[in-house]
C-alpha cells in the first residue's frame, strides 16, 4: 500500500498532465467530427462578439473586391429575370408559372472571421439560429462553393470550409458527366483536388467543376472551379485531379446559406 | 505593479497577439507563427509543474476559443509546460538557477536561451502540426511546417522579448 502511494506521488505530475491532455485531445477529436456545443469555438457569444468588433474595423479592406463580385452577380441575375428582358409577345398578361416550385431558400450572411492557410480552416458567420441556420447546411458565395455549417449558436455560426481535411463535397464534371469527391491537400488555398474518378475516363484540362447536389446540401450546379491537372496515383485506378477554385477564399465576405425545403422528404426517401 | 499583475497583463497581451494578429497573419500555408509558448517559458523558475499545467490549460483554451482549433493549442501548450522543467534540468547551470532571474534571453544569455527554447519550441510545433494533420501520409508537409514555422516563431519570440521584456540591470 505504501509503495503504491509512493508510486502515485512520484508520477503525480504525469497524472495531472495526462488528465489535462486527455481533456484537450478528446475535445479536439469530438469537435472535429461532430461538435455538440458551441463553447470554445468562435460561435460562442464572447468570441463571436469580439470578432464582430474586429470585423467592423477591417471590413472595408476588401470592400472594392467584394463590390465587384456582387455587381457581377447582379448583372447575371438581371440578365435572366423576365423583368429586364424584351417581351416578344404582344399581350402583356402575366403568366403565373406553376411548372417550377421553390426548393431552396438562401439566407444571406457575412464572414466575420476566417483563416485560409491552416490545415483546417473554419469561417465564422454573423448569422445563427435566429436566422434559421442549422448544422449541416451548405454555404456558397457568388463565385463558388464555400463549405458546410459545422456548429451554430444563437447569433453566430461556424462553417467548415472547403479548405478542410475531410470536407468531401460531391462534385460533378459538367462536360463529362462523372462525379467525384472534392478534397483539399492543405498545400495552397487556391487548389483543391477531386478523388474517386476512374482513370479510364479522359479528363480535359479546363473542364468546369460544379456541385452535384447529391446529398441535398447544395443545389446542383454551384461553381467549384476548373480542372488544372490530372495526376495518376500509383497502385490505384482513380485520378488525382487538381482543380483551381473559382473563389479566392482569402478575400471572401458575402455568402449565402442554403436551406433545402425538401430535405426531410429527401432523407426519408433515401433511407427507405 | 506587482509581479502577479505583470504576469496577468502579459497573459492578456500574448492572448491578443496570438489570436488576433499571428493567427490571422497568413503568409504561406507552411508558416504559422505561434508565440504563446513564450509566455509559459518566461514564467519564473520556481513555478511548480502543476501551476504551469494549469496556466497552459487556461491559455490554450482561450486561444482555441478564438481560432476554431478545439483543443489543438491546449494540447501542445500542455506538452510544452510538461517538458519545460525537464529541459531546464538538463541545461541547468552548475549552481542551479538563481530564483531572482527570469528565463529571458537577457537574464540567462544567448546560448542557454537558444538551446532550451529551440528544443521546447520544436517539440511543441511538431506535436501541434502532427495533430493538426492527423495522418501519417503528410509527414513531409508536417516536417516542412515544423521547421519553417519553428524558425520564424523563434525569431519573432526573440523580437518580442526585446520589445516587451525589461532588460535586467
Amino acid at each position: 500500500m505504501q509503495n503504491l502511494i509512493a508510486f502515485i506521488k512520484r508520477i503525480r505530475y504525469f497524472i495531472v498532465f495526462f488528465v489535462f491532455q486527455f481533456f484537450a485531445l478528446s475535445t479536439y477529436v469530438s469537435f472535429m467530427s461532430a461538435p455538440k456545443s458551441s463553447y470554445f469555438t468562435t460561435a460562442s457569444y464572447i468570441t463571436g462578439t469580439l470578432f464582430e468588433i474586429r470585423h467592423s474595423i477591417t471590413q472595408h479592406f476588401l470592400l472594392g473586391e467584394n463590390n465587384v463580385a456582387l455587381q457581377k452577380e447582379n448583372i447575371e441575375l438581371r440578365k435572366s429575370s423576365s423583368l429586364f428582358l424584351y417581351n416578344n409577345e404582344s399581350s402583356s398578361s402575366r403568366v403565373i408559372d406553376s411548372s417550377f416550385a421553390q426548393q431552396y431558400e438562401y439566407i444571406p450572411g457575412i464572414i466575420i472571421n476566417s483563416t485560409t492557410m491552416k490545415r483546417n480552416n473554419f469561417f465564422t458567420l454573423n448569422i445563427g439560429n435566429i436566422q434559421g441556420v442549422k448544422k449541416g447546411m451548405g454555404v456558397f458565395s457568388s463565385n463558388g462553393v464555400v463549405g458546410i455549417v459545422h456548429n451554430t449558436s444563437k447569433h453566430f455560426s461556424v462553417v467548415k470550409s472547403v479548405l478542410t481535411k475531410n470536407i468531401n463535397i460531391d462534385v460533378l464534371l459538367t462536360e463529362i458527366g462523372t462525379s467525384g469527391m472534392l478534397k483539399w491537400s492543405g498545400e495552397s488555398p487556391n487548389i483543391g483536388y477531386i478523388a474517386g474518378i476512374s482513370n479510364d475516363i479522359k479528363i480535359p484540362t479546363g473542364s468546369k467543376v460544379v456541385t452535384r447536389g447529391g446529398s441535398g446540401i447544395f443545389p446542383r450546379g454551384i461553381e467549384v472551379g476548373v480542372v488544372k491537372k490530372t495526376n495518376t496515383i500509383e497502385g490505384e485506378a482513380s485520378w488525382h485531379i487538381d482543380i483551381a477554385f473559382s473563389q479566392k477564399y482569402a478575400a471572401l465576405e458575402n455568402i449565402y446559406v442554403v436551406k433545402n425545403l425538401f430535405l426531410d422528404e429527401f432523407n426519408t426517401v433515401q433511407n427507405k | 505593479m506587482s509581479q502577479l499583475q505583470i504576469y496577468f497583463l502579459r497573459l492578456l497581451l500574448f492572448l491578443f497577439l496570438q489570436s488576433f494578429i499571428f493567427n490571422q497573419l497568413e503568409i504561406s500555408p507552411s508558416i504559422h507563427v505561434i508565440i504563446a509558448p513564450l509566455y509559459l517559458f518566461l514564467l519564473p523558475f520556481d513555478r511548480s509543474i502543476i501551476s504551469l499545467l494549469l496556466i497552459a490549460l487556461v491559455l490554450g483554451v482561450s486561444i482555441d476559443a478564438t481560432s476554431n482549433t478545439f483543443g489543438l493549442h491546449t494540447s501542445s501548450l500542455l506538452l510544452f509546460a510538461y517538458l519545460r522543467p525537464v529541459v531546464f534540468r538538463v541545461f541547468s547551470p552548475r549552481d542551479g538557477y538563481d530564483s531572482l532571474k527570469s528565463p529571458s534571453i537577457f537574464d540567462m544569455g544567448n546560448r542557454w536561451f537558444i538551446s532550451t527554447f529551440s528544443i521546447l519550441l520544436l517539440s511543441h510545433h511538431l506535436w501541434f502540426f502532427t495533430l493538426e494533420a492527423f495522418s501519417l501520409n503528410e509527414t513531409m508537409l508536417i516536417l516542412q511546417k515544423t521547421i519553417l514555422s519553428g524558425v520564424i516563431s523563434f525569431v519573432v519570440c526573440v523580437i518580442l522579448q526585446t520589445i516587451f521584456i525589461k532588460r535586467a540591470g
